[in-house]
């Protein structure tokens, strides 16, 4: 196997809540093969959240490197690292944070506004994405129209379309039912396998971390 | 960039609070607008009956014609000074008496004063602006009268075909109602000056002389020779001056008032907008923080939402200023305190008054916006996870 | 703790920021208000502290016109009257500086200074006013604009009689009462008499006169008109708060227009206000819905709205009011000592902060209506179950 995609090394997070410090990862360290499709479980306030923000470039560490994609993210600056997260990361969130007043397409468009592209090909882009997800005749709708399990699919195609390398979903299936879930998860590991996109999931559920290749535990800001 | 119409449908989608902040500016635009609308009335209304060829000559020393006396026979030598614009019979000349009478103003407002101007025949020579939407000139030697339009039905008598007393057991009669083209002429009633000479007692006085000159570059030769003569004690203005002098005095006191008022109101709508807009940054927490981390920067994030608040400004903006120029048709009579008598002023939209309010309400906006929108830049993009 | 004590700790810890912004707009509101309020009645002054037993008199058509001497003697005589003075409006200016506008009159000193008893002359002073013909009396304010001093020889000019006028300062006089033009430039009306052409001589402006107690001022204005019915000159006589209102008629398009832009400021408080209540309320649906379940009943909740909405208004305003206390307290100093022709007492009337404060207080309830018929009208479940 090549290089891992995702590498931390003595990764520390600590909070601090009313001056009092919160230690979440504690000098963490962990390897993420090229196209695995991992589950990450745990218990609540485990850090399972802090640490997949901590990849996606959201949020920096208190001490310890990372790299992912072959960037140390730790040391970048704020302008750069957006552009790096839009260039390099999908997200793929809980309660799916579609902006309620723009249609499904111009969701799936939006990151595509911060490359240099035609308006045409913004639109051809969206609409193939959205087309992937299985919802091209839903593109005119505005996310309260639509059930969870399609917002979680428009979500989807969003965090595709700038073909990112890696995916970061953050309990997709939380606030879906049963056969919602089952579409969700099976749209992940078909862009895991066709399209070899690395995907990390943060999820309580076990029937949904079966899905991934590989399932890790977090438990106090340390990996099981 | 971050989409327009995020913003517009955003500003929609939480309309009430939109409304608070829209209508706010709209108040202060209109209060400041009504204001420089009427500056610029006022402005039109005296600079305008001001005409560039034409001089006034009144005694030395006294600034308005209300106070002014010349002698009569001082009316040939004005008009035979060089620059003068011979007519029939010699230079273009018309000597004037003003004066002011209390009159009962409709509609229950008390007593108010008119200037009252006794006029020549040849005044409507003089000035060809003049024009009789009703009836027709007063005749010389009679105890007839033309009205202004804009007092015309402000004041009792002053309506066509009834009377009014010039003094006790003289009355005047209404035969005509002129325009002159918005100037205050036309808060003004016109006797024939014979008539007023015998009842106000001016008997070898005029109040006032103008001139008709050649070209208004005929001024200064014109002005020197008047006022060589110390005997004569005269005084020699630019008719456009004289006008000038008389709106500046209201014109920035109603200027004063109205921006400071504004200033004050301002204050309080901005502060309005900021609440509205913070409300929108606090709501928009998680939407923010997704838009980061799909990679857009805070630059981006700012603009955005100095472009809401600016929008909100730009639609308080145009609400205000089109209920300003509702106030078109709206009579404004206010003292001109040279003459003592009333003008009535109306409120005038000039491309300068649409500007200022609408730069102003964008100013607001912006300064409503920007501690929000920096508020919202700098949110950090873990808020998209948070639920 | 009271539904009070709740209301009160909603404002104060839930939106800190908010309630700050909101407490401003009031307070600026407020602000304004006053600052309108005060000027409109900085200008009615002159009617409202009037003297009461004044009468005016001028000429019938206009006060520009001026009216025979004669008739001082013929009104001196008329059974009421006290005393009778009169004046002549001179049109003054100082010729250095051109722009300054204030009052110049000439009077007859001894009867003048009777009638008008609120300006206050030290005796040395006052007798070698009387005694100069040439002589000037200077309001304290108009001394200290120009730098006058008692002694100082000054030149005026008129924009009615023509030429230079030359006066020497007797006296600077003090008000004793606070509705007296501090402004004033008065001298004696036999100079300005000798020295016009003789065909406007022995003319007076208009003429004062005080009233015996128990006499009606309005009556002895009509006995007075209807003595010279059937001269040649009419006469007009006003007690003088009329006399003081017929000026402010002239104005009277601008106060009106100032009174309905203090009602434009009202709106923009009641917008900032009911936009803040509103918001609270929506924010808060779900606790008064755990209030409602747990026995409170809609009115409290309304009356908790309510409160919160007028305790807002009731800080705001008491804000607005003590900024307004030391801006107009300083603007006030600075127009009556520079501009006291047109603001000779530019003071905060206690009414006018009081009716500030209710109406901040009224405007508070009055934004906090709706949202409080909502909050109150919403079931329980469907509050509970709504995501705030």
């Amino acid at each position: 196997m090549s290089e891992p995609i995702v590498r931390l090394r003595g990764v520390r997070k600590t909070f601090w809540r009313d001056r009092e410090p919160v230690p979440v990862l504690d000098g963490l360290d962990l390897d993420v093969p090229e196209g695995s499709f991992e589950a990450l479980m745990g218990p609540s306030g485990s850090g399972k959240t802090t640490l997949l923000n901590l990849i996606a470039g959201l949020d920096r560490p208190t001490e310890g490197s990372i790299e992912v994609a072959g960037q140390p993210i730790h040391q970048l600056p704020e302008g750069a690292l957006a552009r790096w997260r839009s260039e390099t990361i999908g997200f793929v969130f809980q309660s799916y944070n579609l902006l309620p007043v723009l249609t499904a397409q111009q969701n799936v468009e939006l990151p595509l506004l911060l490359r240099r592209l035609p308006r045409a090909e913004r639109r051809k882009r969206a609409e193939t994405a959205l087309r992937i997800v299985g919802l091209e005749d839903r593109t005119q709708h505005f996310p309260r129209q639509l059930s969870g399990g399609q917002e979680q699919r428009v979500t989807i195609a969003r965090a595709i379309v700038n073909d990112p390398k890696i995916l970061v979903a953050d309990e997709p299936t939380g606030n879906l039912d049963k056969g919602s879930t089952k579409d969700v998860l099976d749209l992940l590991a078909r862009l895991n396998k066709e399209l070899g996109k690395t995907i990390l999931m943060v999820t309580h559920d076990p029937h949904a971390a079966e899905r991934a290749t590989i399932i890790r535990k977090l438990d106090k800001g340390q990996l099981a | 960039m971050i989409p327009l119409s995020y913003n517009v449908r955003s500003l929609v989608e939480r309309r009430a609070t939109t409304a608070a902040a829209v209508l706010g500016i709209a108040l202060v635009v209109f209060v400041l607008s009504a204001s420089l609308m009427l500056v610029a009335g006022v402005e039109k209304t005296l600079g305008g009956s001001g005409e560039p060829d034409r001089a006034i000559v009144l005694r030395k020393g006294s600034d308005n014609e209300l106070s002014s006396g010349i002698e009569i026979g001082s009316v040939p030598i004005i008009a035979a000074a060089p620059g003068v614009r011979s007519g029939e019979g010699g230079g273009l000349v018309v000597g004037e008496i003003v004066v002011v009478a209390a009159m009962e103003k409709l509609g229950g407002a008390g007593m108010s004063n008119v200037l009252i101007r006794g006029v020549a025949e040849s005044v409507f020579r003089f000035r060809p602006e003049v024009r009789f939407t009703r009836g027709r000139a007063p005749r010389p030697g009679t105890d007839e009268a033309a009205i202004g339009a804009r007092i015309a039905g402000r004041f009792r008598g002053l309506e066509m075909d009834r009377t009014f007393e010039l003094r006790k057991n003289r009355s005047a009669t209404v035969v005509g109602i002129f325009e002159a083209g918005g100037s205050s002429f036309e808060s003004e009633v016109w006797v024939d000056v014979e008539t007023i000479r015998q009842a106000f007692r001016r008997e070898g006085m005029v109040s006032s002389a103008r001139v008709r000159l050649e070209s208004p570059a005929a001024f200064e030769a014109f002005e020197e020779a008047v006022e060589q003569d110390k005997r004569l004690g005269l005084e020699a203005m630019r008719e456009i001056a004289y006008f000038e002098k008389q709106s500046e005095g209201t014109a920035t006191f109603i200027r004063v008032l109205g921006s400071g008022i504004s200033f004050f109101f301002a204050l309080g709508a901005v502060l309005g907008a900021m609440i509205t807009m913070y409300a929108a940054v606090a709501h928009r927490q998680r939407e923010i923080g997704t838009l980061r981390a799909l990679g857009f920067p805070r630059g981006s994030i700012l603009l955005s939402f100095l472009v809401e608040s600016a929008l909100v400004a730009v639609a308080g903006g145009a609400l205000g200023s089109l209920g300003a120029l509702g106030l078109g048709a709206v009579r404004f009579s206010m003292m001109n305190f040279d003459t003592w008598s009333e003008v009535v002023f109306s409120f005038t939209p000039t491309p300068q008054t649409l500007a200022t309010a609408l730069g102003v309400s964008i100013a607001m906006g912006l300064a409503g916006g920007f501690l929000p929108a920096l508020q919202a830049a700098r949110l950090r993009p873990v808020q998209a996870m948070r639920e | 703790m009271s539904l009070a004590g709740i209301a009160a700790s909603d404002l104060m810890r839930r939106n800190r920021l908010r309630t700050a912004l909101t407490l401003g707009g009031v307070a600026f509101g407020v602000l304004a208000f006053i600052l309108i309020q005060t000027v409109i009645s900085a200008w009615e002054i002159g009617v409202t502290t009037a003297a009461k037993d004044r009468t005016v008199t001028r000429h019938k058509v206009t006060f520009v016109m001026s009216l025979p001497k004669r008739y001082v003697e013929e009104i001196r005589r008329t059974p009421g009257v006290k005393q009778a003075t009169w004046s002549t409006w001179f049109g003054g200016k100082n010729p250095l500086q051109e722009r300054e506008f204030f009052m110049a009159i000439g009077v007859e000193p001894e009867s003048w200074l009777d009638v008008y008893d609120e300006v206050g002359v030290a005796p040395e002073e006052r007798s070698a006013w009387i005694a100069d013909r040439q002589g000037a009396l200077v309001g304290d304010v108009l001394a200290k604009k120009f730098g006058w001093k008692k002694g100082d020889t000054v030149k005026l000019t008129s924009n009615i009689f023509p030429g230079e006028w030359e006066y020497r300062i007797h006296a600077i006089y003090q008000p004793l009462r606070k509705s007296a033009d501090r402004s004033m430039f008065v001298f004696d009306w036999d100079y300005l008499n000798q020295s016009v052409p003789e065909r406007q001589r022995e003319q007076v402006g208009w003429i004062t006169s005080r009233v015996k107690t128990g006499t009606d001022p309005a009556a002895l204005s009509k006995a007075l008109d209807a003595k010279f019915e059937e001269n040649e000159v009419q006469t007009l006589s006003q007690d003088e708060a009329s006399f003081q209102r017929s000026f402010l008629g002239m104005m009277s398009a601008i106060l009106g227009a100032m009174n309905v832009v203090s009602l434009v400021i009202l709106g923009i408080m009641a917008l900032i206000l009911g936009n803040t209540v509103a918001m609270g309320v929506r924010e808060r649906l779900r606790e008064y819905a755990v209030l409602r379940a747990i026995g409170f009943r809609s009115s409290h909740v309304t009356r908790l709205v309510l409160g919160e909405a007028a305790a807002l208004g009731a800080a705001g305003g008491l804000l607005g009011l003590a900024i307004a206390v030391p801006i107009v307290g300083g603007l006030g100093k600075f127009l009556e000592e520079n501009m006291a022709a047109y603001f000779s007492v530019f003071r905060l009337d206690p009414g006018t902060a009081g009716l500030a404060l209710a109406i901040a207080v009224g405007l508070g309830a009055a934004a906090g209506l709706i949202p409080a018929r909502g909050a109150s009208r919403l079931p329980v479940v469907e509050a509970l179950r709504r995501v705030a």
